[in-house]
């Protein structure tokens, strides 16, 4: 072979080259995944009787009110930690954007918490939430709220378990998500603050928060520990997120239909709800400042 | 033998020690076969250092195998770990498994049935029962078969604080018996405003269940069939009504804390003197005998209708996909671990009853019973009111029906007819594929 | 007026965040049951009795070495594959790039824990069921580093690149010894966050591992937690939480600059 093709075909196969080792395990853990939760979605198999095919999963998972319910949750829950922790970030970036001692020290202060993983959290926030003996009716007692059980009561269970995750999440997206140019420019100057914040702040936060949102969307899906190790989806339901079902039908009723139905309806729900931010991530990947 | 428990004089020991270790030399030339055995702990305390050193104690004495014992978390975890290891092909050659789930692993074929090795040592399977405790039968046997070997015990019993007796005027000498006794000895201990409770329990998953069908019996209730895993009682009048007991305790009454506890917080707030009175695991009480710094102890769990204690606890089971050599392992061990003395031994450690009745005739174990008169009042208890442990087709499933309506009763005002209907129908939406191919499969 | 009004209720945000960690310190060190188990503060009787404890409940050294060693692993594979294909995306142009970069584009939010119920049969059908590299192996590639490593090889001015290609470098040659070192500051920052993320991951370890002797340390805690050893005993669960989280606290207060380069670095700012 004349070595000037011999030396085109080596150029050419060059990019592949170099990205297969990652483009196998993409497909290995990414995209065949993928296609076996929608075959599987579709593979109808009840007790004791011949698999067919159809669309008896989903039917099932959608009277099924535990799925309503952990969707609906799920629903909850990303609200209840983004609207929050991107609202503290922001407030924690701007309050303590000066650099002397005792700034850097608050901002390590909250930031510590994400270096432990979810689990320990969840162990910590057993003892803050226990009715009585734990921190918050300890130190809230004198104030009236003596033996609240916020982590056995359904209507305050599901805030219980939002506070760890908002306690946990709002460090890294006050390091990742606010831009130092917009900490540069910030300058409180009276009245003009406002107009300020709506005309130049605003529109420096949307390309990251293009960025930030689908990583939280995404956390919010996936950040289910402390349901796993604490409150098991319970008391009666209230914490139960989608995640958490799949689990539950995939480990504890060995249901994988269900399983796969459910995990490919959280899957669509996450792409489009991310479909608008991938524009603004593409093009975040694509430039640099 | 278990040779903690006996006394050897020095000389003895020394040769015995000689003489083991010859032993075990020669016969280390041969491979030992290794199995592995799952085991949960389920409870407060620290079993899982005192299972490494049963098992440690086991491997001494039978040089031929070699036990790892694996602690894998609650019973309902230990469940799914070894569903996936016999899924993966790697099952473990023992497990113990929570008793109410053996109904699953037979209706699964994931767990083989020890009539077999029972009749190669020369027994038969109503012969090899006969040596626990009667209730124990109902779940480690399906129609006959025995499929599980009862290691540990236990069945709800109540708690009371002695001092806190005192203090309200009642007799510790005279707990209550009847459900109106309970509420009206939690009425003189409760003072809602000072977050002080007559009656507390825990109510998280598998702890909700357990309890609830306690006192479904307790006021005369079936509950679910112990027979057939297709079907569940939860509208029968008794379980109405027992949950409408438990809607007033907190509602009505005002005795018991709204919300779910789970074990800790139960046993916090028993230890702290915030409640009086608690449901917990006769299984738990080493834990509590260990940590309870006031005067405490225990009764039968107060009827309505009629005394019952449902078991709870763990069978020991071979789970399927294990080659004869491991079985034949696994069945040494299981022998063993169920044998009278280790039985007696760790039925004192932990607080769970022996199951093997045998075990209550050693010396040791009444010793124990007389200087512990908790523990007699637990046995006497199972011996006379012991029931069934709730087991049924997805029995986790189909237990969570009711315990989420439970668990809604504790926190908000619904009415006990509403919740039990909403369990039922839960409840049947998820039994009936195994009906439809049992019962309903009528001939054609 | 304002900004010092900010900065008071931003300082007592701080101290209200560092509740918890204040607790967890404290408790850990006052060995039995106190009766205000609640406090802040650390009161004598002061001991390392609950760390005792702990360490004798779990099986720390196990976790602490599975846990390294899942880290190490990944991270040694993902910075082969991050690099290599952060260099295609970087300098290479070919037909199908755009689908290739949408495939990896879109890992970013379809994550391994997202698909948790496949990806174990893929672990199961693999063999790789309750084995370490089962917990690895999902992880291998990672858009993530792939598109960091893609912004620091574009930041390098190309004379490096022609240099090297000059004297005959090969592609390999020219990632391994010309770039990487250029773009160090991103491989470290890419190294902080996988290993922060991986030594604190809880659910997919969970499923795919059963045998204790290959828990890590986020299932051992949980399983310490949950279950019965610490039962009700607030001490040793807060010195195990101390145990578990230590390393990391440890590391990112000696490489505290570090530390927050990164995180702030990989907000992948556009």
């Amino acid at each position: 072979m004349p070595r000037q093709r011999a030396g085109t075909l080596r150029i050419r196969a060059r990019p592949w080259l170099l990205l297969a080792p990652s483009l196998v395990f993409l497909l290995a853990f990414t995209y065949w995944p993928l296609v076996q939760v929608l075959e599987g979605s579709f593979r109808d198999q009840a007790f004791g009787s011949v698999a067919s095919w159809g669309i008896g999963n989903y039917t099932r998972l959608l009277a099924d009110p535990h799925f309503g319910r952990a969707a609906w949750n799920n629903v909850l829950y990303a609200a209840g930690t983004i609207v929050p922790s991107v609202l503290l970030a922001l407030g924690f970036a701007l309050a303590l954007r000066e650099t002397t001692l005792f700034t850097m020290a608050a901002r390590t202060l909250v930031v510590l918490p994400l270096l432990i993983p979810l689990v320990a959290a969840a162990a910590l926030f057993t003892f803050v939430f226990l009715p009585g003996e734990g921190l918050l009716d300890w130190y809230l007692g004198p104030f009236g709220l003596r033996a609240v059980n916020w982590l056995g009561s359904p209507s305050l269970a599901l805030g219980a378990v939002c506070a760890i995750t908002v306690w946990k999440n709002t460090g890294s997206y006050m390091l990742a998500g606010v831009p130092q140019e917009l900490l540069d420019a910030a300058r409180i100057d009276g009245a003009r603050a406002v107009a300020r914040f709506r005309h130049v702040t605003l529109p420096m936060l949307g390309p990251t928060f293009g960025f930030v949102l689908p990583i939280a969307l995404v956390n919010a899906l996936v950040q289910v520990d402390q349901v796993v190790t604490v409150t098991q989806g319970g008391p009666s339901d209230s914490t139960n997120l989608l995640l958490y079902y799949i689990y539950q039908q995939a480990e504890q009723n060995h249901d994988a239909g269900l399983a796969a139905a459910a995990t490919v309806i959280g899957v669509a729900a996450l792409l489009v709800l991310t479909m608008a931010s991938l524009r603004t991530m593409e093009r975040g990947i694509h430039y640099e400042s | 033998m278990p040779t903690t428990e006996f006394h050897m004089t020095r000389r003895a020991a020394l040769g015995a020690a000689i003489v083991a270790s010859a032993a075990g030399l020669a016969v280390r030339a041969r491979a030992a076969t290794e199995i592995e055995m799952f085991f949960p702990v389920p409870v407060q305390g620290k079993l899982a250092t005192e299972m490494q050193r049963l098992v440690g104690l086991f491997n001494t004495q039978h040089p031929d195998i070699k036990v790892t014992p694996v602690y894998t978390g609650s019973y309902d975890d230990t469940n799914f770990k070894t569903r996936a290891a016999i899924q993966a092909g790697r099952p473990p050659a023992a497990a113990i498994m929570s008793a109410n789930f053996i109904r699953e692993y037979v209706i699964d074929s994931a767990a083989i049935a020890l009539d077999e090795l029972i009749a190669k040592d020369g027994g038969t399977p109503q012969g090899f029962m006969a040596e626990f405790w009667p209730a124990l039968a109902l779940n480690a046997t399906d129609h006959g078969r025995v499929y599980g070997v009862p290691f540990q015990n236990s069945t709800p019993l109540l708690f009371y604080n002695v001092q806190a007796f005192k203090d309200a005027g009642l007799d510790p000498d005279k707990p209550p018996v009847t459900w109106q006794d309970w509420v009206d000895a939690a009425r003189k201990l409760s003072k809602p405003g000072a977050d002080k409770w007559g009656i507390a329990w825990p109510n998280s998953y598998d702890y909700c269940g357990w309890l609830a069908s306690t006192l479904a019996m307790a006021n005369g209730g079936q509950y679910y069939d112990t027979a057939y895993g297709g079907q569940v009682y939860y509208t029968e009048p008794a379980t109405v009504a027992a949950l409408r007991f438990i809607h007033d305790l907190v509602h009505t009454h005002k005795v018991m804390p709204p919300g779910v506890l789970d074990p800790n917080g139960t046993t916090a707030a028993f230890f702290s003197g915030r409640v009086g009175m608690i449901l917990l695991s006769t299984g738990a009480l080493g834990f509590i005998r260990d940590n309870m710094k006031q005067p405490f102890r225990v009764a039968f769990v107060p009827k309505n209708v009629v005394n019952a204690a449902p078991v709870g606890g763990g069978s020991l089971i071979i789970p399927a996909g294990n080659s004869p050599e491991r079985q034949a392992a696994a069945w040494t061990l299981i022998k063993w671990l169920t044998s009278p003395e280790i039985a007696g031994q760790w039925s004192r450690f932990t607080g769970y009853f022996a199951p093997n009745r045998a075990a209550y005739d050693l010396p040791e174990m009444k010793q124990y019973m007389a200087a512990n008169p908790n523990a007699g009042v637990a046995l006497e208890q199972l011996n006379r009111y012991g029931r069934g442990w709730f087991a049924t087709y997805k029995t986790v499933p189909v237990r969570k029906a009711m315990e989420d309506q439970v668990q809604a009763i504790l926190n908000t005002d619904i009415s006990a007819d509403a919740a039990a209907a909403r369990a039922q129908s839960d409840a049947d939406a998820l039994l009936r594929p195994y009906l439809e191919q049992t019962a309903l499969k009528l001939p054609v | 007026m304002l900004p010092l009004l900010g900065l008071v209720a931003a300082a007592a945000a701080a101290l209200v965040w560092a509740v918890p960690f204040a607790w967890m310190v404290t408790a850990s060190l006052r060995p039995g049951v106190p009766a205000d188990v609640a406090a802040l503060w650390p009161a004598p009787p002061l001991g390392f009795g609950n760390y005792l404890d702990a360490w004798q409940s779990g099986d720390f050294p196990t976790w602490y070495l599975n846990t390294v060693l899942v880290c190490g692993g990944i991270l040694a594979v993902q910075l082969v594959t991050v690099t290599m294909a952060g260099y295609a995306f970087a300098r290479l142009r070919f037909p199908g790039r755009d689908v290739v970069f949408v495939l990896f584009l879109l890992q970013l939010l379809l994550v391994p824990t997202l698909l948790i119920a496949p990806n174990l049969t893929t672990i199961v059908a693999l063999g790789l069921y309750d084995r370490l590299p089962g917990i690895m192996a999902p992880y291998f590639a990672s858009a993530f580093g792939a598109f960091l490593m893609r912004q620091a090889f574009r930041a390098i001015p190309r004379d490096f690149e022609e240099a090297a290609m000059l004297d005959g470098a090969g592609v390999f040659a020219l990632i391994r010894h010309v770039l990487v070192p250029l773009a160090r500051p991103s491989l470290i920052a890419f190294a902080i966050v996988s290993v922060t993320f991986h030594w604190n991951e809880f659910l997919w370890p969970l499923m795919a591992v059963s045998s204790p002797s290959r828990q890590v340390l986020t299932v051992g805690l949980a399983s310490f937690a949950s279950g019965s050893e610490a039962g009700g005993e607030w001490g040793v669960l807060a010195a195990g939480t101390v145990l578990v989280g230590g390393p990391l606290l440890l590391a990112f207060l000696v490489f505290q600059r570090r530390f927050v380069s990164s995180f702030v670095f990989t907000g992948l700012k556009g």
